[in-house]
C-alpha cells in the first residue's frame, strides 16, 4: 500500500478542561473518500479546524504527504494542497460568484486573467455558470453550497475537506452534490468528508471513522460500521440493537 | 445589488473610466489658467487634500475593510516630518517628505502587526490609541517637536531642477498642481488596487477574514500591504499640507482628523474609486460655506434684516456653530443615504430605470 497522504496521529485538542479530540488517529490513502461522522458534539469541525490551521492541536501530530501541519496557518495549509469547505457557508456577500471563485484561483496565480479562466472552468464543474455574474450573497442555500465547493477547488487541492455540504439542501440537490463529490473522486482527488445524512456517506464513503464525545469511537467499511453496535448505541442510546 | 452589479466586481477594464480620468484631470490642470482668485484656488486645494486623504484611507479602510480611525497619525507624521527635516535641519521638502512617507510607512507596519490580530471594534479603538500615542510623544517632546507650539516655516527654498526654477512655492498655484497630481495619483492607486489580485484579496478579507484566510490568503501579510499603501498616501497628504500651511501642531494628530478622513469616505461611498471624490465633493464645500458663514448671508440676502435681533443673533451664532451643523448634516447623510452619495445616486438611477421598464411595459402591454 502506498505510504498515506494525510495521517492523523493522537491529536487532541482542549478547551480549557473540556477535550474536543481524544486522541484521535487515523490515516488516508490517496483517492479515497474518508467519511467523519457522529452525533452532534462530537468534535467532527474541531478537527477540521485542527487539520486546517485554524487551531493548533493541543497534542498529537498531523502528517500531509510526511510533512508535519502543526502550527501552520491556514492559508499556508491551503497552498501546500488542503482546503476545507465550511459548514455554515461563508460566500464574499458583495462580490460576484465568479469573484468568489477568482479569489481561490488567485491561490495559484497572480494573473487574473487566468484566474477568470480557472474559475469559469470550476463553476462549470458545480454547474454555477450562469450565475457567475451574480452576488454571491443573494444566492439560495443550494447554490451557495456548490459556489463553497467551486471556490475551494479553484485552489487546487490535493485534498478536500468537505464540511456537511449537504445540510439544509432537499433530496434533489444533495443527490446533485453526491454526483460532484463522486466525480471529484475518479478525478483522483482525495476527500474527508463530514455529513449527517447516513445514507449519503454509507454511499459515497470507501471508509468511515466515527467520532463520539472527542474520541475516535469506530473506524472502518461503511458495511462494518452499520453493523457496529457501539455506533448504534452512540447514535440512538441504549436498548436499540 | 442584485446580478451583475459592478459596485465591487472588477470586470475587463474598458476604456470609458480611463477616458473620463484623464478628461477631468486635464480640465482640471488647466482650471488656474482662467481662475485667479485665491479663495476658490485655496477651496480646490483642500478638495485635493481630502480626495488624497479620502482615496488613501479607502484602500484599508474601504477595500480591505480595516476601519482605522488613527489615520491623523500618518497624516500629522507625514506632516511633522517633512517640516521638522525643512525648518532644523534645511533639507528641501521635496525630499523631506519621502523620509517623512517611508517613516509612516514603517510606523504603519510596526502597529500593523501588532494591532491587525484584533477585529471589529477592536481594531478601531487600537487604531485610536494608536494615534493619540503619536500625538502625546509629539506634544511632549519639545526638545524635538517644539512640543504644544508647533513649528512654523519660515523659508521653503526653491525647487530647481537643473538650475531651471520649477517653482518657488509661492501663491497657491503650486500647491494646486501638487495636489491635482497626488489626487490623480490616488485615484489610480485605488484603480490599480481595485483591477488587480490585491484587490481581490483585500475585498475578500473585507467579507470574510475566516474564509480568505482558508482560500490560502495571508491576512497579516495582505492587510499589512494595504495599510502601507494607505499610510504612504496619508502621510503625503501630510507632507503636502505641512508645506502649503507652512504650520503643524499637535492638532494635526487629534482624532477628529481621523473621523474627518474617515467621513470622506462614508459620506461618499466606501470601497469604491469615485466615493471619496465625491465625498470631497460634498463635505470640502459644506464646510467652508459653514465657516464663513454663508448661511446667514444667504438669509440675508432672502430678506431678512442683517441689523435687526434675529439677524444679529444668527450672524454671531451661525458661524461659531458650524462644527455643529457640520455634525447634524453628516448624520442625517449617514441616516439617509447608508451607501453614502454615490451608493444613493447608483440606487436612484437605477430605480428610475426600473420605473421607466415598467411603464414602457405598462404601456406595451395596453397597446
Amino acid at each position: 500500500m502506498a505510504a498515506p497522504v494525510l495521517e492523523i496521529k493522537q491529536v487532541s485538542k482542549f478547551f480549557g478542561g473540556l477535550a474536543a479530540n481524544a486522541n484521535v488517529s487515523f490515516s488516508m490513502e490517496e483517492g479515497m473518500i474518508m467519511g467523519l461522522i457522529g452525533p452532534n458534539g462530537a468534535g467532527k469541525t474541531t478537527l477540521f479546524n485542527c487539520i486546517t490551521g485554524y487551531y493548533p492541536p493541543s497534542r498529537g501530530e498531523i502528517l500531509f504527504k510526511g510533512r508535519r501541519m502543526n502550527g501552520l496557518q491556514p492559508d499556508q495549509v491551503c497552498k501546500l494542497g488542503m482546503a476545507r469547505t465550511w459548514q455554515k457557508v461563508r460566500p464574499l456577500a458583495k462580490m460576484t460568484v465568479l469573484d468568489n471563485v477568482m479569489v481561490g484561483a488567485l491561490a495559484r496565480t497572480n494573473s487574473l486573467r487566468v484566474a477568470r479562466q480557472a474559475a469559469m472552468e470550476q463553476l462549470g464543474v458545480v454547474r454555477l455558470a450562469q450565475r457567475a455574474g451574480a452576488l454571491a450573497g443573494g444566492l439560495p442555500i443550494g447554490e451557495r453550497k456548490r459556489l463553497e465547493v467551486a471556490r475551494v477547488l479553484a485552489t487546487r487541492p490535493e485534498i478536500l475537506l468537505l464540511d456537511e455540504v449537504m445540510g439544509g439542501l432537499n433530496p434533489a440537490e444533495s443527490e446533485e452534490i453526491i454526483q460532484l463529490i463522486l466525480e471529484l473522486k475518479r478525478g483522483g482527488l482525495t476527500q474527508m468528508v463530514i455529513e449527517h445524512d447516513m445514507k449519503a456517506i454509507m454511499r459515497i464513503s470507501d471508509r468511515i471513522v466515527v467520532l463520539n464525545s472527542g474520541e475516535k469511537l469506530a473506524e472502518g467499511l461503511p458495511a462494518e460500521i452499520v453493523s457496529n453496535r457501539d455506533v448504534v448505541t452512540a447514535y440512538l442510546g441504549e436498548g436499540f440493537e | 445589488m442584485r446580478a451583475g452589479s459592478p459596485s465591487c466586481a472588477p470586470r475587463g477594464a474598458s476604456p470609458l473610466p480611463v477616458v473620463g480620468f484623464l478628461a477631468a484631470a486635464a480640465l482640471l490642470a488647466a482650471v488656474p489658467a482662467f481662475v485667479q482668485s485665491p479663495y476658490a484656488l485655496h477651496v480646490m486645494v483642500l478638495l485635493f487634500l481630502a480626495i488624497i486623504q479620502g482615496e488613501s484611507w479607502n484602500v484599508l479602510g474601504g477595500y480591505t475593510g480595516q476601519y482605522s480611525v488613527g489615520h491623523a497619525a500618518y497624516f500629522g507624521v507625514g506632516a511633522y516630518v517633512t517640516l521638522m527635516l525643512l525648518q532644523f535641519r534645511q533639507v528641501p521638502p521635496w525630499w523631506g517628505a519621502w523620509a517623512a512617507v517611508l517613516l509612516a510607512v514603517v510606523l504603519g507596519l510596526v502597529v500593523g502587526s501588532i494591532t491587525f490580530r484584533l477585529r471589529g471594534p477592536y481594531f478601531v479603538l487600537a487604531s485610536i490609541a494608536v494615534a493619540e500615542i503619536v500625538r502625546l510623544v509629539v506634544q511632549n517632546w519639545k526638545s524635538v517637536t517644539n512640543g504644544a507650539e508647533g513649528i512654523l516655516v519660515t523659508e521653503v527654498p526653491a525647487l530647481r531642477i537643473g538650475g531651471h526654477l520649477v517653482t518657488d512655492f509661492t501663491g497657491k498655484v503650486p500647491f494646486y498642481y501638487a495636489g491635482l497630481g497626488l489626487a490623480a495619483v490616488t485615484v489610480a492607486v485605488n484603480w490599480a488596487v481595485q483591477h488587480s489580485k490585491l484587490g481581490y484579496y483585500f475585498q475578500a478579507i473585507r467579507e470574510d477574514q475566516d474564509a480568505a484566510h482558508s482560500l490560502g490568503i495571508s491576512l497579516a501579510r495582505y492587510k499589512n500591504v494595504a495599510l502601507a499603501i494607505s499610510a504612504f498616501f496619508t502621510a503625503w497628504s501630510g507632507a503636502f499640507y505641512g508645506i502649503y500651511v507652512g504650520f503643524v501642531d499637535p492638532n494635526l494628530l487629534a482624532v477628529d482628523v481621523s473621523v474627518q478622513i474617515v467621513l470622506i469616505c462614508i459620506i461618499g461611498g466606501i470601497g469604491t474609486i469615485l466615493g471619496p471624490v465625491l465625498g470631497a465633493l460634498v463635505l470640502v464645500p459644506l464646510s467652508e460655506a459653514l465657516r464663513s458663514n454663508l448661511i446667514a448671508e444667504g438669509l440675508f440676502s432672502l430678506g431678512l434684516s442683517p441689523t435687526s435681533r434675529t439677524g444679529l443673533f444668527l450672524k454671531e451664532n451661525l458661524a461659531q456653530a458650524h462644527v455643529l451643523i457640520y455634525g447634524i448634516l453628516v448624520v442625517v447623510v449617514i441616516l439617509y443615504m447608508p451607501d453614502g452619495v454615490l451608493g444613493f445616486v447608483k440606487n436612484l438611477a437605477r430605480r428610475r430605470a426600473a420605473a421607466r421598464g415598467a411603464a414602457a411595459a405598462a404601456t406595451g402591454g395596453a397597446a
